[in-house]
């Protein structure tokens, strides 16, 4: 009958035994504990808890100062080994606000692995701190962010005028200026958000003609009005976060709102990606991907070659540079809008849901950067990059020369139903009728070809329809189709082509051709056929007419 | 084991169990070291380790307009904020005596609760508080000022302006 | 003036009675003395509430580690753990969608030994559904079901049910994805009957599934009011039924003698031990006509030298190393192993594949064959079939021993093979050729669900059972048979469908061949 004596007795000590086991584990073998016990503040030694930073606002209760002791609130004297550093002075006091809002990783956890968000079911990992900038995106929209060439323009026009003699802008210029030379003035830095003196320049220019030596004699001199203006657009993109705007510049070169949506606005094309900062790597597939498996990872080599990752991908291979690619990473990124409580909605981001102020430059060379580059090539050249399939080149100076200002609208407002073109004044999270204005103006500011106004009337021609027809098939159905449908050409038969365009336009078009492309300007022969003559080709508009009203 | 020979005995008169049971008293009193050791381990557990109130530290924007020993009570806080010829100040409004929230008036403050009164300063001039209402820190300058409920300043420290 | 009064009486009683107090609430709480002889011992055990279900003396035959392998105590005991820890774990749980998450992971990472205990309680809800279904399988094959305990039979089975439900319901509480999905698949197999009133084409006047749904869910879908209903059965409505029921199971175990033993018990075990003081020292030839009127029989009259021991101590030290080896497999577990949480549970984005709790991947496996066959007609069939053992099986052969009645070892031995062998077969060609769907596209809904793997298998094991009762003319034989193909079908499901499945319940041969990972 022992043998029950011994199995309660030998039990009962390996119970025992694991019980202390499990109390050592939890009050001795914990990492944060090692981490606090270094900790020491002018009071001596800090208390070994658990600390943790809750805001109600906005919904966290993040626990990363329970190794990050020193980013906490009131702890910023502690010091002790290199997990206890205090966190750089920023706008938004990690005190006050938390860690995981801006920084992502799982704000509960308490060791390392889980904190950091590089565990398997966290969906939300910490961003790496290369991409630090993107976490101003949970809140922010950083609204009027031109396209990249126009944010290099800008800065390069801000160096060249040596505004940082002067002026501090993310930690550079100002009397921290290497080489000295200058005085303190204002902190650039988030003039974006904060706003300057709409009078700076003329006060500058007073300043400059009173002083008699010094920084406002040797660094200020008159500006012209361009630079005047890139200037504008410089300080209106500084926003504290310049990695992130550079990025979003880079955002509106491609012409990615072409196909994506942000925020309820762009194509519909492609994937909308409003919260695409927010995937979860778990549900991405990282077997064509290289490295870590990290959404930021994926989605650089996703941008190297969409179809490799994602089956049936619509998104060509774009020919970025590792730079770029790096750039569209930290925007997309950045994508992972977080509901925010009134408190905590941030004033560009009330300004864009609310008062609909657009997220890129109102100007035509963004707007076109940003919506049509993806087709058209940044330059409106046709296609974007060689080999890629070929889109109408809008700037051509032969289409620029014989379209109208209403017709390029019209084109561009309405699409081209049935084909790639949407109706960008028309389809929901389009453009506006102003921004159209400034795409086209920049059409002809890049094709060098100024508008004219029409002198003839928008219908003129009568011809035999018939007769057209025969032509049409004859010299026009190889490239057009034989119903004008399209095919390697464009398609002729589309109810908002034939609305807008005059007769003038179409005539003039087919007589002329459009250099460049393969459209041969058929009043002159060529080896292949004979010229047509202006009665024919009025007839073959004649017989493009006749479909006017039929279903294509 | 060895058979000990059988006692006479009778049913209704069972003899007493061998004392000197070592290994029964050992299992018996490990399994009573080992439940008793998982019972402290288990009342740790309701005492929670951290607590969900968010930060005691908070901003507060004093309007111009304030008049001098007017209380500003800043929503969800639980303390007034007061600026005079002496600087800015701020007062707990959590009544000593059992908690409840004190109301500014003229006098000073007053318990809802149980009737005490404080004087402006926050001492006790009525009523079962046992002590003044405490002043908490407040830093700043300008018209955005900190306050921090979770630290107590000597009454009558205020910070010029 | 000193006038030293003597303090009155009332006074110095009052004292003394003062003085007196802590060894009198000592003496009042033994009623009898303190147990330290055999028959204050008696009178403690029954004397005392929550000893007086063990009767005063325990059978020797009872005490032997193979007569239970001390299975009943562990489920007991993992039951007492999960309660313990379980109402330790309520201090923090907030039952409401989000928050609950949110909540599991304060338990996890800064509730004082909230991780620990929350492992604690997973492991050891695990371990009771483990040791529920051993110690039903021990008191099968040792025929420990005859009459008198055929009602205990069934009470046992209640408490298997029930002690599924509480594992499902706490399933849901994390809400985590594993939760959300393994809940919205559960939900959906209470809806199951609709496939067959679906295909018969009543189910707008007759809906039973939606009902069951409905009544499970609060909702139409899994949510808020879906997980304050699991938690509701989770906290207090199994758990209370579960006590209940072990009550009324543990009254029964006493009132119908004990743990069932062998006819010639006595004489395999052989004269008690010297160390044990017998009540009889000789055969009585007197009868107790008090226990002849309650009983109806006096097992002891008649016999002897009698073979019990007093269940104070021996009883209780088995009972008690068998609760600290629970306690101890529980530990070990827990340190070991982290009770898992996933992602926040998210509805728009499906776990794939989304597993069920190990315990139920065999009717998953099942299930995907056909929601109602596999969720709930084959279940059914199985319960029908288990609770109505101990009304068929009325033989005496074998009872209380290990695999007793006629074919015994052997049979159970061929019954294994052909259980494991069966259900591997079936599954092969299911997985390799496919089944009525792949090869008749156009088949009645009602034939796809009414014959499928699970359904074939099914009744190759009752038709296997059925040709051993007429081989050894015994219905003892055919259960012995059904139960052990029964518990071998039930492993290789369960094996399946845990470690062969991947997503969209595809087989794969290992989690590293599953895609994108």
């Amino acid at each position: 009958m022992s043998k029950n004596k011994h199995l309660l007795l030998w039990s009962s000590l390996a119970g025992l035994i694991l019980l202390v086991v499990a109390a050592v584990q939890e009050n001795f073998l914990k990492e944060w504990r090692r981490i606090q016990s270094d900790g020491r503040s002018d009071e001596g030694a800090i208390k070994v808890q658990l600390r943790q930073i809750v805001n109600t606002g906005l919904n966290t209760a993040d626990r990363c100062v329970t190794c990050h002791v020193s980013m906490g609130p009131g702890e910023q004297g502690v010091r002790g080994n290199d997990t206890l550093v205090v966190h750089k002075p920023v706008v938004h006091d990690p005190a006050e606000y938390g860690c995981t809002v801006c920084h992502g990783g799982q704000g509960q956890a308490t060791e390392k692995a889980d904190a950091h968000g590089d565990v398997h079911f966290w969906p939300e990992p910490m961003l790496p701190r290369s991409f630090s900038y993107a976490g101003c995106g949970t809140c922010h929209v950083s609204p009027g962010i031109p396209n990249r060439d126009l944010l290099e323009q800008a800065r390069l026009a801000f160096e060249r005028l040596d505004c940082l003699a002067c002026h501090k802008l993310d930690g550079r210029g100002g009397l921290t200026r290497p080489g000295g030379g200058g005085m303190e003035g204002p902190d650039l830095s988030r003039t974006g958000l904060a706003g300057y003196d709409a009078g700076w320049y003329e006060k500058h220019l007073k300043k400059s003609e009173e002083a008699k030596d010094g920084p406002w004699k040797t660094s200020f001199a008159p500006i012209r009005d361009t630079d005047r203006e890139l200037l504008a657009t410089f300080m209106g993109t500084r926003m504290a976060a310049p990695g992130l705007v550079t990025a979003k510049a880079q955002f509106h070169s491609g012409g990615c709102l072409g196909c994506h949506k942000v925020s309820g606005v762009g194509g519909d094309e492609g994937l909308d990606l409003t919260r695409a900062g927010q995937r979860d790597p778990g549900q991405l597939s990282f077997s064509e991907v290289p490295g870590e498996r990290s959404l930021g990872n994926w989605l650089a080599e996703h941008f190297r070659s969409p179809g490799a990752l994602v089956v049936g991908s619509q998104m060509p291979t774009l020919g970025l540079s590792e730079e770029e690619i790096e750039r569209l990473t930290m925007y997309v990124l950045s994508l992972r809008r977080r509901e925010l409580p009134g408190a905590y909605l941030s004033k560009d981001r009330a300004r864009t849901t609310r008062l609909g102020a657009r997220e890129f430059a109102g100007d035509g060379a963004t707007i076109f950067g940003a919506f049509c580059a993806g087709c058209h090539g940044l330059r409106g050249q046709g296609r974007r990059a060689p080999g890629m399939p070929g889109f109408p080149s809008n700037t051509n100076p032969d289409f620029l020369e014989l379209a109208s200002d209403e017709f390029i609208t019209e084109t561009v407002r309405r699409g081209r139903p049935g084909r790639r073109m949407p109706g960008w004044g028309e389809k929901e999270g389009g453009l506006r009728p102003d921004e159209i204005r400034e795409v086209v103006a920049h059409l002809r500011r890049l094709g060098g070809v100024a508008s004219k106004p029409e002198t003839t009337p928008r219908r003129w021609v009568s011809a035999d329809a018939a007769a057209g027809q025969r032509l049409f098939a004859a010299a026009c159905a190889g490239c057009h189709g034989p119903r004008g449908q399209g095919g390697e050409g464009p398609a002729l038969n589309n109810k908002v082509l034939l609305a807008s365009a005059t007769d003038t336009y179409l005539v003039e078009t087919i007589g002329r051709g459009r250099r460049g492309t393969p459209m041969e300007g058929f009043l002159k022969p060529s080896i292949v056929r004979p010229a047509l003559a202006r009665s024919e080709i009025e007839s073959v508009v004649a017989y493009v007419r006749s479909w006017e009203g039929k279903k294509p | 084991m060895t058979v000990t020979p059988k006692p006479p005995g009778s049913r209704l008169d069972p003899e007493p169990v061998p004392r000197r049971d070592v290994l029964g008293l050992a299992s018996i009193w490990s399994a009573a070291a080992a439940l008793l050791f998982s019972l402290f381990g288990m009342l740790r557990l309701p005492k929670a380790a951290v607590l969900s109130s968010p930060s005691k530290k908070f901003r507060v924007t004093l309007p111009d307009t304030l008049p001098a020993g007017e209380a500003l009570l800043p929503p969800g806080r639980s303390v007034a904020v007061f600026r005079d010829a002496g600087g800015v100040y701020a007062i707990s409004t959590i009544c000593t005596h059992l908690g409840c929230v004190v109301k500014p008036i003229p006098e000073g403050f007053e318990c809802p609760c149980h009737g005490s009164r404080f004087a402006p300063d926050g001492s006790v001039t009525k009523g079962p508080a046992p002590v003044a209402l405490p002043w908490r820190k407040v830093s700043g300058g300008g018209a955005t000022w900190i306050v921090d409920e979770g630290a107590t300043v000597p009454a009558g420290a205020k910070v010029a302006s | 003036m000193k006038t030293a009064a003597p303090p009155p009486p009332a006074m110095r009683e009052f004292w003394e009675n003062l003085r007196a107090a802590p060894r009198r609430i000592v003496e009042t709480a033994f009623r009898s003395g303190k147990p330290t002889t055999d028959r204050t011992r008696s009178t403690f055990v029954f004397g005392n509430v929550f000893l007086h279900l063990h009767s005063v003396r325990t059978h020797r035959w009872s005490l032997r580690w193979t007569t239970t392998m001390g299975l009943g105590i562990a489920s007991l005991s993992a039951f007492l753990i999960t309660l313990v820890t379980g109402v330790l774990l309520m201090f923090y749980y907030k039952p409401y969608p989000d928050a609950a998450y949110v909540s599991m992971k304060d338990i996890h990472f800064v509730v004082p030994t909230g991780r620990f205990i929350r492992n604690i309680h997973r492991w050891a809800a695990n371990v009771m559904v483990v040791t529920v279904i051993l110690h039903m399988a021990r008191a099968f094959f040792t025929a420990s079901y005859r009459k008198p305990r055929e009602f205990n039979w069934l009470i046992g089975m209640g408490l298997l049910v029930t002690t599924l439900a509480l594992s499902f319901t706490g399933y849901l509480l994390p809400w985590d994805q594993l939760a959300y999905w393994a809940i919205t698949i559960g939900a959906n197999i209470a809806q199951s009957p609709r496939e067959v009133t679906d295909s018969l084409g009543i189910t707008e006047w007759f809906d039973p599934g939606g009902l069951q749904r409905l009544i499970l869910l609060g909702s139409d879908v899994v949510g808020a009011e879906a997980l304050i209903r699991f938690y509701l059965w989770h906290v207090m409505i199994l758990p209370l039924a579960l006590a209940a029921l072990i009550a009324v199971h543990f009254w029964r175990v006493r009132k119908d003698g004990g743990l069932a033993r062998p006819a010639d018990a006595d004489q395999r075990l052989g004269p008690p031990p010297g160390e044990t003081y017998p009540i009889f020292t000789e055969a009585p030839a007197k009868t107790y006509h008090l226990a002849a009127i309650v009983r109806g029989r006096t097992p002891l009259v008649g016999r002897g030298p009698e073979n019990t021991v007093p269940s104070m101590p021996h009883l209780f030290y088995a009972e008690l190393g068998v609760l600290m080896l629970t306690v101890c497999l529980c530990l070990v577990l827990a340190l070991v192993s982290d009770a898992p949480l996933k992602e926040l549970a998210n509805p728009a984005v499906p776990e794939n594949p989304a597993k069920a709790p190990w315990y139920f991947l065999g009717l998953q496996e099942l299930v995907s064959f056909s929601a109602f066959m596999g969720g709930l007609g084959i279940p059914l069939v199985v319960l029908l079939g288990l609770g109505l053992i101990p009304y068929l099986d009325r033989e005496e052969a074998g009872s209380g021993e290990w695999f007793g009645g006629p074919g015994g070892w052997p049979l159970v031995r061929a019954s294994i093979a052909l259980g494991l062998g069966a259900s591997v077969v079936v599954e092969a060609v299911a997985i390799r050729f496919g089944w009525i769907r792949e090869w008749f596209p156009k088949a009645p809904q009602l034939i796809v669900t009414l014959v499928n793997p699970g359904t074939v298998l099914a009744l190759i094991y009752a038709l296997y059972s059925v040709w051993l009762v007429r081989r050894y003319n015994s219905a003892r034989a055919g259960a012995l048979g059904l139960f052990t193909c029964f518990l071998c079908g039930f492993l290789v499901l369960t094996v399946i469908g845990t470690y062969f499945r991947g997503p969209n319940w595809v087989f794969y041969w290992s989690p590293a061949d599953w895609p994108g990972h």
